[in-house]
């Protein structure tokens, strides 16, 4: 039987290829976010290793237990923590360091990087073990003083800086001006992975990153003969409680896991495509697996008559699956190396830089890969091997194989009708049901929707491509080729099954960029709404990067002012609730002027009295510890709240507020810049002064930008299309990769297409016998194919507003819009699916055209 | 005698070196309008490879075809398709009907092709003559072998050829499908003028034909004119000698 498997494996080579494309791609995405995740950990695992090369441990204030990334400030500590650490028996060296943040401004005053790599300010080491950086005799020389500093070679190379230049850096204040002294290497390398590093002499770092009398961090090496476990233990023993000391290998360790979880969205986003390709692709599978099977009738019958059992050939085909998967599986690892590879390449150029290394292939990726590719294929190829096992004996005798019998659709319908309705119902639970796996029960209902669907497709199949052949036969006519699209209709009409399912390929992909495409349309009406009321104020100021905001100097530049008014703030943060043992989202806001500025819901009594008791001001619908809690009974009582940098400190709930999308509480800014320092605001609202136009006002407020290089001064209007912008770029990105769902699916109908003319090698060469030119035979092909693919992609529309709908239904409590339907992109997506069909057709209609005559008519 | 169709000094070869076949061997022969001829020939005599050459399905290696005064042999294959479709009818022995068009459709395909509608009288009496009734509405699927052959005589009439070749219409048949078949192809010769030029193995078939050529090796080996089943008979057994 393999030997039979493998011959019929090496005679169908080109529709295996083909099928094979579809498990090579779901394999690729699978290995390709596993390769990826890898490399990157054991590429930033080696940089921190290098980095603490001549450290045994560290020392360092502890992280929040809670709080968000954005407006973090850089944790720091008292300046004597290091003599308790030098007092310690078994150091050898201990070295305080300072770093912040430090971006560099260029000649024209703006920003360079902060979107990607981190932008890094440090106090120069002065024992050389201690640090990776290294300054070349030929390089200058370490900072040494105040208004010195050193940049890394490659920065400098790319900014063509040199020594002797002045050099301008932003901190949380405004631009400041430098010496440049040094050019810094990192080990052998230019640069650690596209960061820009600023070097200052030690005080005026602490001076600049406003840490007078603090430090960031003190790194120890032992004696030797002392190991990193014990003094870790030892040191942390003299520590106060918010201090801490770690190995350097815990350091890399830690470092690594919060890169990793920063990638995770990628992994999670690249697995998703994998699944979505996984499934588009079984489609494919099952379809060519059948019309194989459908083909070979007559051999599999002849197996039978000469003493093959049932089984011996469901499991010929199972084999022959088998050895499909195996190969394509391999070829898709390789694809996946390939696709990380690119991937790491594109963030590169994207600005994101990651560190030089090898690629990392581990064993587990290799065995996910090939358990996915061999696993889907033998699922789907297991309903054609059945069936292959059902044909009889006598099948081999008899002449004229198409005329199978008609099955009844009842039961078609009716199994169809279930599962479609399961999966919708399954869809439902996930959308209006609570309970904590909503998200995979909503996918998994979308899978079983979409089998459903594929079932009850072959029903509706030769109506459509009567419906859709009408116009086509039309236009035809008008050329005096009726036959042609004649024969297109028929032909797409005669296997209801085969045109369906491979529409359904299609469909799925089609169903997805719909779906997305009017969420998109929805949530676009939406959040243009949201950002309108939550900024109600004409200007917005916010800081073009991620890592610290607006400077409060140039706050109180704006409000001097003549051209604006009203001016406030807007932060957010957590805090910690003890009394209700919870850690919540809260805005931070300044009572006194947040009235019109920012959309709080809260009356002007209630921001007053906020103000007046720097209290707490609680949400209407506000999640309480056990669930919804009504906010009334929260009034007048005192809750104990613990910040991020772990001040605690007690405030009285004073009013109530409706707004929540900064989470359920409202704190005063006072109360948010206890224990921060230096302080920046991630919002800054300005109206335009009585008189003054807000465009006016908008350039005064640029104008009062220009030493804090990365305040971003926006109106109203420019923010909202900013914000819908964002939803643009995210909706390319989706439909970009949902593209290659599509791309699956065409293959499919490629494959279908092809295997339908071996065929009907025969009545393809009568066709050409009686008259038909090359040009007729490759019009009706392509016709074909453009039914099939407007076919799929109708069903995925259907699907896809459905789904949309329900999906807008389900969040409209979520603050989502009204449903949208974009039209234009609709009608566009039904129009590019029929011209992919004519691509689709490319292949087929070129081969039927080709055909012999000859040897098309006397084709056995 | 007016020609249809000439064929002179047909040579053809199969295959390379050692393995090669001489299917056609130096034919010269013509073929009078207006008549029905059948060639006839044990297997590997080479008479399906001068059909297919005549029908301009297939290419000579040497000499020439003339349908009419139109060599064959200097046509491109979008040339050879028109001629095909214009003055070319085709029988063949099996599958010779489109199963997703039915009977009217079937017959009606070379036009369709050509996209010319047809002549409604001249299509009146074609399938008149053809004695389908009321299954012209009907699938392939649906029609026996024989209603199936006579679908695709009249649509190798429907289009007015020069002339029509079948490969071994009545092969698949019984003998009183076969009949039927043969009957009217002699009809359409008779009573519409049409040239017809068949292959076939079998005598009776044979005997419906104005001459039968005998192929032998790819040569022509004899020619009987207003044959009958014995004299083809005679004539086989003599040959096979």
């Amino acid at each position: 039987m393999l030997k039979v498997a493998w011959s019929s494996v090496l005679a169908n080579k080109i529709r295996l290829l083909l099928t094979s494309f579809s498990i090579v791609i779901g394999v690729a995405f699978v290995a390709g976010s596993f390769v990826f995740t890898d490399t990157i950990t054991t590429r930033f695992d080696r940089l921190f290793a290098d980095i603490s090369a001549g450290v045994d441990v560290y020392v360092q204030p502890v992280a929040p237990e809670f709080g968000n990334d954005f407006g973090q400030v850089e944790l720091s500590m008292p300046q004597d923590v290091l003599n308790d650490v030098l007092a310690v028996d078994g150091v050898n060296v201990a070295e305080a360091g300072v770093g912040g943040f430090a971006q560099l401004v260029d000649s024209e005053g703006d920003v360079v990087g902060g979107f990607g790599p981190p932008t890094l300010g440090f106090s120069w080491s002065q024992d050389p073990d201690m640090t990776p950086l290294r300054i070349a005799p030929e390089n200058g020389r370490p900072p040494q003083t105040a208004g010195e500093v050193a940049i890394d070679v490659a920065t400098a190379r790319t900014q063509g800086y040199e020594i002797g230049d002045t050099v301008s850096l932003l901190f949380t204040g405004p631009v400041e001006h430098f010496t440049l002294v040094g050019l810094a290497n990192f080990g052998d390398e230019d640069n650690v992975a596209g960061a820009t590093l600023a070097i200052f002499e030690f005080e005026e770092a602490q001076r600049l990153f406003g840490l007078e009398g603090r430090i960031s961090q003190i790194s120890v090496s032992a004696e030797p003969g002392v190991l990193a476990e014990d003094l870790a233990a030892r040191i942390g023993s003299v520590l106060s409680e918010d201090v801490e000391a770690i190995t350097a290998a815990q350091s890399t360790a830690d470092q690594t896991a919060e890169i990793q979880e920063g990638l995770g969205f990628l992994t999670i986003g690249l697995l998703v495509f994998a699944v979505i390709a996984v499934f588009v692709g079984s489609f494919v599978i099952y379809n060519t697996f059948r019309i194989i099977v459908a083909q070979r009738t007559r051999e599999l019958a002849l197996l039978r008559a000469i003493g093959a059992t049932g089984g011996q050939v469901t499991r010929m085909v199972v084999l022959e699956a088998f050895i499909v998967a195996l190969v394509s599986s391999v070829i898709g690892i390789f694809a996946g190396i390939g696709l990380s590879l690119f991937l790491a390449f594109a963030l590169s150029a994207a600005g994101l830089g990651f560190p030089d290394g090898p690629m990392t292939v581990l064993p587990r990726t290799v065995i996910v890969g090939l358990l996915v590719g061999v696993v889907v294929t033998l699922v789907a190829s297991v309903v054609p091997a059945r069936s292959a096992s059902r044909i009889s004996p006598v099948a081999a005798m008899q002449a004229d194989l198409s005329a199978t019998p008609r099955k009844t659709l009842r039961k078609r319908t009716i199994v169809g009708l279930g599962v479609s309705g399961a999966g919708f119902a399954l869809v439902a639970v996930g959308l209006f049901g609570d309970f904590g796996n909503n998200l995979q029960c909503l996918g998994l209902g979308a899978v079983v929707a979409f089998v459903g669907i594929s079932i009850l497709a072959p029903i509706a199949a030769r109506p459509f491509a009567t419906f859709v052949g009408w116009p086509i036969r039309k236009i035809f006519n008008l050329f005096g080729d009726h036959v042609s699209a004649e024969l297109a209709v028929q032909n797409t009409r005669r296997q209801p099954r085969r045109t369906a399912s491979t529409a359904s390929a299609l469909m799925i992909g089609v169903t997805l960029i719909v779906f997305v495409a009017i969420f998109a349309a929805s949530i676009k009406v939406s959040v243009g709404n949201t950002v309108a009321e939550i900024f109600p104020a004409d200007i917005s100021v916010s800081s073009s990067n991620f890592t610290i905001g607006v400077s409060p100097d140039y706050t109180e530049n704006l409000r001097a002012l003549p051209e604006i008014g009203q001016v406030t703030t807007l932060n957010s943060t957590q805090i910690r609730i003890q009394e209700l043992g919870i850690e919540t989202d809260v805005a931070a806001i300044e009572p006194d002027t947040a009235g019109g500025m920012v959309f709080s819901g809260a009356s002007d009594e209630d921001l007053a009295e906020l103000g007046r008791t720097n209290g707490l001001l609680i949400r209407e619908d506000f999640e309480g510890a056990g669930g919804q809690e009504r906010a009334e009974e929260q009034l007048g009582k005192t809750f104990t709240i613990e910040l991020p940098n772990g001040t605690v400190e007690t405030g009285r709930v004073v009013g109530v507020f409706t707004d929540g999308s900064f989470g359920d509480y409202i704190i005063t800014r006072d109360r948010f810049v206890t224990g921060i320092e230096p302080v920046t605001d991630a919002f800054v609202l300005a109206n335009a002064a009585e008189g003054v136009s807000v465009e006016a006002a908008k350039l005064a407020a640029e104008d009062a930008a220009l030493v804090y290089p990365n305040a971003q001064v926006q109106t109203k209007t420019e923010l909202v299309a900013d914000a819908e912008a964002q939803i643009d770029g995210l909706l390319i990105i989706f439909t970009a990769l949902l593209g290659l769902a599509i791309i699956i699916a065409i293959l499919g109908i490629t494959n279908t297409l092809a295997l339908s003319i071996i065929e009907r090698t025969r009545e393809i060469g009568l066709l050409r016998a009686v008259g038909m030119s090359r040009r007729q035979l490759r019009r009706m092909i392509r016709w074909e194919s453009v039914i099939v693919a407007v076919f799929g992609a109708f069903l995925g529309m259907l699907t896809g507003i459905a789904l949309g709908w329900a999906v807008v239904q389900a969040l409209k409590d979520e603050g989502l819009g009204d449903f949208a339907l974009p039209v234009g992109q609709l009608v566009t997506l039904i129009g590019v699916a029929a011209i992919a069909g004519v691509f689709a057709a490319i292949y087929p209609a070129y081969k039927a055209s080709r055909l012999n005559i000859l040897d098309a008519i006397s084709y056995q | 005698m007016v020609s249809a169709i000439t064929v002179k000094d047909a040579a053809k070869r199969y295959g390379q070196g050692d393995a090669v076949v001489t299917a056609l061997a130096g034919i010269t022969a013509e073929f009078e309008a207006g008549k029905f001829t059948a060639i006839m020939g044990p297997s590997g005599s080479g008479k399906s490879t001068l059909l297919h050459c005549l029908a301009g399905l297939d290419t000579l290696d040497e000499g020439g075809i003339f349908l009419g005064d139109i060599a064959l042999s200097e046509l491109s294959d979008k040339e050879l398709t028109l001629v095909r479709r214009e003055k070319v009818g085709f029988i063949f022995q099996a599958f010779n009907l489109i199963p997703t068009l039915n009977a009217k459709e079937n017959i009606l395909l070379p036009l369709s092709i050509a996209g010319v509608s047809a002549d409604e009288a001249w299509y009146q009496e074609v399938v008149d003559a053809v004695g389908l009734g009321d299954r012209l509405t009907h699938r392939p699927s649906e029609l026996s072998g024989g209603q199936q052959q006579r679908v695709a005589a009249a649509r190798a009439l429907v289009s007015r050829p020069e002339i029509v070749f079948a490969d071994e219409p009545s092969g698949n048949l019984d003998s009183k499908s076969s009949e039927e078949l043969l009957e009217f192809m002699r009809t359409a010769v008779d009573k519409f003028g049409q040239t017809i030029v068949m292959v076939t193995h079998d005598a009776s078939a044979a005997s419906h034909a104005d001459r039968v050529i005998f192929l032998d090796d790819g040569k022509i080996a004899a020619e009987i004119l207003d044959p009958t089943t014995d004299s083809i008979l005679d004539k086989m057994k003599q040959l096979g000698d």
